[in-house]
């Protein structure tokens, strides 16, 4: 039997929702079972593969490159998670969202800089008029809110997605 | 005496006295309805839309809160329709302002994340709109922060009508409508304000809190303003 | 002076009759607010300053409004004796005029509308006099002709500042004949009876509402008239109030001691400082006249009113709200029960009606019930009084009995569409309303059949909209009213509104994915369920009717991101490029033009439009419609622009140059082989987009040569065969193969092409007659136009008569003309409509009449009449009239019983071409009822697979440069199939040319184009148009104002 193609992705998020996915401990070997990890923060791949099963993203879309990554991911992935809030609502990331990114940028680069004051732009990829949750930029197959996603709900949904089932989540997350 | 009333729940029969609303008879008999600006003790509002139930005989959807039984009215409090319609307002008001629930010192006993909870929303559907928002840390005792308003107005109820200090009121229209103090002023500058806390008691969402709780940690004693109103002998 | 009895009140009569039809002259100015806006204020002065200077024995003195908005100033003229005469779009310098005219006891024709003879009040007649024959009584000019004024009895003829002239009108009595013998059960049951309905826009039953406020038991009763009018365009109620104050009052007096209330409220908005005014005024005079206050008309009765300014909240004219407002409070309305007749204004019960609810009551009480259900429909009796507004011909208040069709409103009285553009849909009721489209306009306008649509009466705002429209914006617009005119109190109409205006702005931005459209649907579904008042119950609405009747609009915003109507601006470059079915880049290229970059200039053209030349000669030109330039004088010529462009080159040494240059655009050969089936414009615009996406292109030809109907359809005369050629000759270089003299589905069948094609693209043409009835086609003589084209182009020998008769009015029949007059021959066109309906290009008609064929219009043919050898003797036609609009927005030509004969021995057929039936059928394809092949409106996909078809093929006989945009299209959509990718973006390069607007309008006006004259060009069949010099392309260049650069874009990204 074929193993399923599995992929993690780190977006802007604090990688809390990594390590959520990391605590389901023995979980895990069931996981190792049924899938390869192809890609992600936890593997070496450099390039994320031309076809994947399943993508777990962690974090929103808040500069052009992660903007430009998450639709290369979703070109080449059969099934998309959102995990975790920020992935989902954009949460955190979003909380720069009201004020402009030039007077962001200024306030803390410049404003906030003890030596060097200055907006770094070499280098650094550009910041999105807002972060914004996958959702607003690519179809996004199963959301899993939470701050993280507890690990207990991190296991539920990738166990019925090896199984090929999509997990029925209604009551089961929550924000926050 | 109030005339006695018979009317169906959701098939069953209830008895009801006359002048009681639909949500009143229907939580004492049990059966849930989900409010968020519906307050016992306070007067009802119909504001939230949640309590939105179907009475046979009657083309349009009625606010449980406000609607007082008739004998031999056929109440249904949940079907496809409402349950849908629920969980869009639930949706619109996690998406009209800022709700980083995971930052929030409610989050945990928020009445609006337990319901996005309850009715298995896991993202909203017509998107965020980030709206500048001001927080208002010049009381001394409170924090009053917009993100996190959902205009249900509670608190300016239980000011007016049980503290009688009316302290709170919304200002301006439509999505530009605000909770507003006194005269505009800050809180901390607001002279009608008896700092009874009750305002802060009662609002469902992290909006009003008490200072100096981190995330997770402010709980709120909304049961016991109800308790106090009724004790005062119900709503003005 | 104090009315206390009947004496006093005959009194007052008689002095305000003195005043109405006084012994000498009278002259009254329309000064409502529409009339002061258009200058009625200096009309008014100059009369006052001219009768003072000339010491004229005449009475001035001011008036409302009779309703004409559209011919405002309106001023009544009137001799003792005589009718009254309305007089129009009167300005302050006719005074003179007038006053002459009157000093030697004449009416001035030049402004005089419409007369009145005799005027009912209802309450009372009025006799103006007789005579003036000539001019039309005011009931025989269509603006007013099936109105019906009841509320709008006195408005327009009587000083609303007058109290002496209302009561001289009748005014008063009904209150006066309630008051001395009816008792309050009797008035109420005679409302009752009427079935008058509220006019604020819900339709309750009044009587029966005024019932519950009549049995409410308390100390004190309210009854209040909403006067909060607040839709968008409408001001019914301003008029009325601004034309007849003391209706109103009178009407509320009724009310209050039919309901046993006290004390009336009129809460009026703040924004009508004229009603207010006369509102005042009203109340003061009928207090001083005993008529407002304690123990009126002496019979015991107390009542009094007072004004209240709103606040300027749409909301507030929620009853709730009213009342909040009314105590105070903000404007928010509250959830009913308490139903205000239980607890209203200060918590007693109050009634509220809408002004025109309380203007109906007067006559009813004094004309009986069974007189007002006798007008409008039996669940909706009475009229009802709309504000006819946006793009209809005439504009103002008309009151019409309920029930009249809507289709009555807009071409009856309206008078149609604004420059003869089609009215595409009406909408009704304001913001709570919704868009009823013209297929419906047979609708009865009520209560009922208007909520069946899914819009509302309202309280009668009427807003025409026309193809200009663009109905996405339109529902974006009225979103955009509730959403800021939501009190914020719910959160379906708070917050709701907000998602709803997110979404239908991504729409006209178009920004919006097809999911989307299911979204607003159930957005809008859930807040009309869920909203706690009227305003957000019904603020869904015009979208609703807008996604039910217009959907396909909204589709084009997201699936093609275009909006015909030209108005969401971000989806268009300008207008000119917008309307142009070839999207081509027009300010670009006359930038680069009038930059002195001609090649560039001739690159940007050919890239947007591979037949530049012909389309230069015989493009129907939409762009002239739509330019912006029209607003300062008239449109850029931009047709001859590229035509000049064009012809520098192909005619020219640059020719292989630029050649060489569009065929090194050419993408990487990709190896998949295309069939284009047909070379006309289509195909070829087709094939060389194709052909430079890197596809193999075959292109199928039945013909000799390509070309279509540019080569066999029009004549040499409009576009040589020899600038056709050179542009063929450019597509050919691409690589692209023909194989001529194949008619497919005969020598090629469409199997063969699937199995060696992977995409095949049908665009023939229409090149069969439409199937005529009419008795005589069989006879010698007798020919379609395109055969007769044909023939003429190709040479063959035909036998063509002296007396040519043409039937028909689009381009095939003028081509047929003057191609029939240049052999020598008398021609004359019968066509059933008006010259201004024809689908000619215009400047071809006028071409024809020059050279002298003649038109008959309004004449269908009836019979063609053969001699004994089965030739063609002559034609007979039936005279046609004009009827009612069809859906085209030209009035439909009925048959009248007249028959003309014209002698004739040649009759051309030119009454529109059809696709092929036999091909059709032989094609497998799925064919509509019109004979065209189905295809999916936005990739052009045919019913089977690999298969596309675009052009007249699909739409039936259209024009050139409507046939290429879907080669263009085709190309698009075939490549980004077979590839995956959208690739064609690919094709154009970035130019980089000024993005300022002109510094200074350029003053030179539009340059025609030179024609031969007249009697020289019908010897031949030379080209009958000179194309511009450089300089008169350098001034057209210069002429465009630069529509399409806009302030710098929006930062996107940080």
């Amino acid at each position: 039997m074929n193993k399923l193609r599995l992929a993690t992705v780190w977006l802007d998020g604090c990688s809390g929702c990594h390590m959520s996915l990391l605590d389901i401990d023995e979980a895990l070997m069931g996981v190792a079972m049924k899938a390869d990890l192809v890609y992600g923060p936890l593997v070496d791949a450099q390039e994320f593969p031309k076809t994947v099963d399943v993508t777990l993203v962690e974090g929103a879309v808040s500069s052009q490159e992660d903007l430009e990554k998450i639709q290369l991911v979703r070109q080449r992935t059969k099934l998309l998670v959102a995990l975790g809030d920020c992935a989902v609502t954009s949460n955190v990331p979003a909380m720069r969202n009201p004020v402009p990114v030039k007077k962001l940028l200024e306030r803390i680069y410049v404003e906030g800089a003890d030596v060097h004051p200055g907006v770094p732009s070499n280098g650094v990829p550009k910041l999105l008029k807002a972060a914004v949750p996958l959702q607003d930029v690519v179809r996004v197959d199963l959301h899993v809110p939470g701050c993280p996603p507890p690990a207990g709900t991190i296991a539920f949904v990738v166990g019925e997605l090896l199984e090929g089932r999509m997990p029925e989540l209604s009551g089961k997350v929550r924000f926050g | 005496m109030a005339q006695k009333v018979s009317i169906r729940i959701d098939g069953e029969y209830v008895g009801a006295k006359e002048g009681q609303t639909i949500l009143e008879v229907a939580r004492k008999a049990g059966k849930y309805i989900p409010a968020l600006c519906y307050m016992e003790g306070l007067s009802a509002v119909g504001a939230c839309r949640l309590c939105i139930v179907e009475v046979s005989g009657v083309g349009r959807l009625l606010p449980a809160c406000t609607t007082p039984v008739q004998d031999g009215m056929s109440v249904t409090t949940n079907s496809e329709k409402l349950a849908r319609y629920r969980r869009m307002v639930v949706d619109f008001l996690l998406s009209e302002r800022n709700h980083y629930c995971a930052v929030c010192v409610s989050n945990g006993h928020c009445e609006l994340q337990g319901l996005a909870q309850k009715f298995g929303i896991t993202h909203v559907h017509y998107g965020y709109g980030y709206p500048k928002m001001p927080v208002d840390l010049s009381h001394e005792r409170f924090v009053l922060d917009h993100n996190r308003c959902i205009l249900c107005t509670r608190c300016v109820r239980v000011c007016a009508e049980v503290e009688g200090a009316h302290v709170w009121d919304t200002a301006s229209r439509g999505i530009r409508t605000m909770l507003t103090g006194e005269l505009n002023r800050p809180w901390g500058a607001i002279r009608s304000c008896t700092g009874c806390g009750k305002c802060v008691q009662v609002c469902p969402t992290g909006a009003m809190a008490e200072k100096g709780w981190a995330v997770e940690e402010m709980t709120k004693r909304s049961d016991s303003i109800s308790w106090l109103a009724t004790q005062r002998g119900g709503r003005e | 002076m104090q009315i206390h009895d009947i004496g006093n009140f005959t009194a007052v009569r008689a002095a305000g009759m003195a005043k109405l039809l006084p012994y000498k002259p009278r002259i009254a100015v329309g000064m409502g607010t529409c009339g002061t806006g258009n200058g009625a204020e200096g009309v008014y002065h100059a009369f006052a300053e001219a009768i003072d200077r000339r010491g004229l024995d005449v009475q001035l003195t001011r008036t409302g409004c009779f309703g004409f908005c559209a011919r405002e100033p309106l001023v009544n003229v009137w001799i003792p004796g005589r009718p009254l005469v309305i007089m129009h779009q009167f300005q302050a310098n006719q005074v003179d005029v007038v006053l002459d005219d009157l000093a030697i006891g004449q009416i001035t024709r030049a402004h005089a509308l419409c007369k009145i003879e005799e005027w009912d009040h209802l309450t009372s007649q009025v006799k103006y006099g007789t005579g003036l024959p000539d001019i039309p009584s005011w009931n025989e000019i269509p603006f007013f002709k099936g109105q019906k004024k009841i509320v709008l009895r006195n408005c327009g003829l009587i000083n609303p500042e007058d109290i002496e002239e209302y009561i001289a009108v009748g005014g008063y009595l009904s209150l006066y004949k309630v008051l001395i013998d009816g008792t309050p059960e009797a008035v109420i049951e005679q409302i009752k009876a009427s079935k008058l309905r509220g006019r604020g826009g819900a339709g309750y039953l009044t009587g029966i509402k005024w019932e519950y406020l009549r049995k409410a038991v308390s100390d004190q009763k309210f009854i209040i008239c909403n006067a909060d009018e607040g839709d968008p365009g409408a001001y019914m109620n301003r008029n009325e109030i601004e034309g007849d104050p003391h209706s109103l009052l009178e009407g509320m007096m009724i009310g209050g001691y039919v309901m046993g209330a006290t004390q009336g409220i009129i809460y009026v908005r703040a924004e009508y400082p004229l009603a207010v005014h006369r509102l005042g005024r009203a109340v003061e005079q009928a207090k001083k006249y005993g008529l407002l206050g304690e123990n009126i008309l002496g019979r015991g009765f107390n009542f009094d009113i007072e004004l209240v300014e709103g606040a300027g909240a749409f909301v507030c004219g929620e009853e709730t709200a009213l009342i909040a407002s009314l105590e105070g409070r903000a404007g928010r309305p509250r959830p009913r029960p308490p139903f205000p007749a239980q607890e209203g204004l200060w918590g007693k019960p109050t009634n509220i009606n809408n002004v025109e609810t309380w203007y109906n009551i007067p006559p009813i009480v004094s004309k009986g019930p069974a007189w007002f259900t006798e007008t409008g429909s039996v669940k909706s009796p009475g009229t009802k009084v709309f504000s006819l507004v946006g793009k209809v011909n005439n504009t103002g208040l008309v009151e019409m009995p309920l029930g009249t069709p809507l289709k009555d409103f807009v071409y009856d009285v309206g008078e149609g569409g604004v420059n003869g553009h089609s009215v595409k849909a009406v909408q009704t009721g304001g913001p709570s309303g919704g868009c009823i489209p013209l297929d419906m306009f047979d609708t009865p306008v009520d209560y009922e059949t208007l909520a069946q649509l899914g819009s509302i009466m309202g309280s009668g705002g009427m807003v025409v909209m026309d193809e200009d429209n663009c109905m996405v914006d339109v529902a974006r617009y009225f979103i955009e009213f509730t959403h800021s005119e939501s009190c914020g109190k719910c959160v379906p109409c708070r917050v709701g509104l907000d998602k709803a205006l997110r979404l239908l702005n991504s729409f006209t931005r178009g920004a919006a994915t097809p999911a989307a459209l299911d979204g607003l649907d159930e957005l809008s579904r859930m807040i009309r369920d869920t909203a706690l008042c009227g305003l957000g119950q019904t603020a869904p609405n015009p979208v609703l009717t807008t996604m039910r009747h217009f959907r396909h609009e909204f589709e084009d915003h997201i699936r093609a991101k275009r909006c015909r109507a030209g108005v969401c601006e971000d989806l268009a470059l300008s207008p000119c490029e917008n309307s142009c079915p070839l999207h081509m880049n027009i300010p670009r290229f006359l930038q680069l033009y009038k930059e002195g970059r001609l090649e560039e200039a001739f690159e940007s053209v050919i890239m947007d439009n591979p037949l530049p030349a012909s389309t230069g000669r015989v493009c129907q030109h939409p762009c002239d419609n739509r330019c912006r330039r029209i607003s300062i004088d008239e449109a850029v010529n931009m047709r001859e622009v590229h035509r000049f462009i064009a012809d520098s080159i192909f005619q020219s040494d640059k020719f292989d140059k630029m050649a060489e240059l569009v065929c090194s655009k050419k993408l990487e050969p990709t190896g998949r082989k295309i069939a284009v089936v047909g070379a006309g414009p289509t195909g070829l615009t087709a094939a060389f987009y194709l052909a430079l996406l890197g596809h193999e292109v075959t292109v199928y030809e039945s013909a000799a040569e390509p070309g279509g109907m540019l080569r066999y359809a029009l004549p040499e005369y409009r576009l040589p065969n020899s600038v056709l050629d050179r542009e063929i000759e450019l597509i050919r270089r691409l690589g692209i193969k023909f194989i001529c003299n194949t008619p497919v589905g005969t020598d090629v069948t469409l199997n063969e092409l699937d199995t060696q094609f992977n995409s095949v693209f049908i665009s023939i043409g229409t090149w069969k007659e439409a199937w005529v009835y009419l008795a005589g086609t069989e006879l010698r003589g007798v020919m379609p136009a395109l055969v007769f084209l044909a023939s003429v182009a190709k040479k063959e020998p035909l036998e063509l008569g002296k007396k040519v008769v043409v039937i028909g009015g689009g381009n095939a029949a003028i081509d047929s003309a003057r191609t029939a007059i240049r052999m020598g021959s008398d021609v004359q066109i019968i066509y059933r409509r008006e010259r201004k309906d024809m689908p000619a290009i215009r400047e071809e008609t006028d071409a024809a009449a020059a050279e002298g064929a003649k038109f008959v219009f309004l004449a269908a043919p009836h019979r063609i009449v053969g001699d004994e050898n089965g030739r063609v003797k002559a034609i007979e036609v039936v005279k046609t009239r004009l009827g009612e609009f069809d859906s085209s927005g030209r009035r439909r030509p009925v048959p009248t019983d007249e028959i003309q004969r014209y002698a004739c021995d040649t009759v051309i057929l030119a009454v529109g071409e059809a696709v092929d039936p036999d091909f059709a059928r032989a094609s497998g394809l799925k064919i509509k009822e019109s004979g065209t092949v189905e295809v999916d409106r936005y990739t052009l996909e045919t019913s089977r697979s690999k298969f596309y078809a675009g052009g007249d093929v699909i739409t039936g006989a259209s024009n050139v440069s409507n046939a290429m945009g879907y080669g263009k299209k085709a190309a698009k959509n075939i490549d980004q199939r077979l590839m995956g990718v959208n690739r064609f973006d690919k094709l154009f390069r970035v130019f980089e040319y000024s993005q300022h607007p002109p510094a200074q309008v350029s003053s030179c006006g539009r340059h025609t184009v030179r024609e031969v004259d007249a009697a020289e060009r019908i010897q031949n069949f030379e080209e009958a148009v000179a194309g511009f010099t450089a300089e008169q392309t350098m001034d057209e260049a210069n002429r465009c104002l630069r529509c399409d650069i806009r302030e710098s874009a929006h930062e996107m990204a940080g």
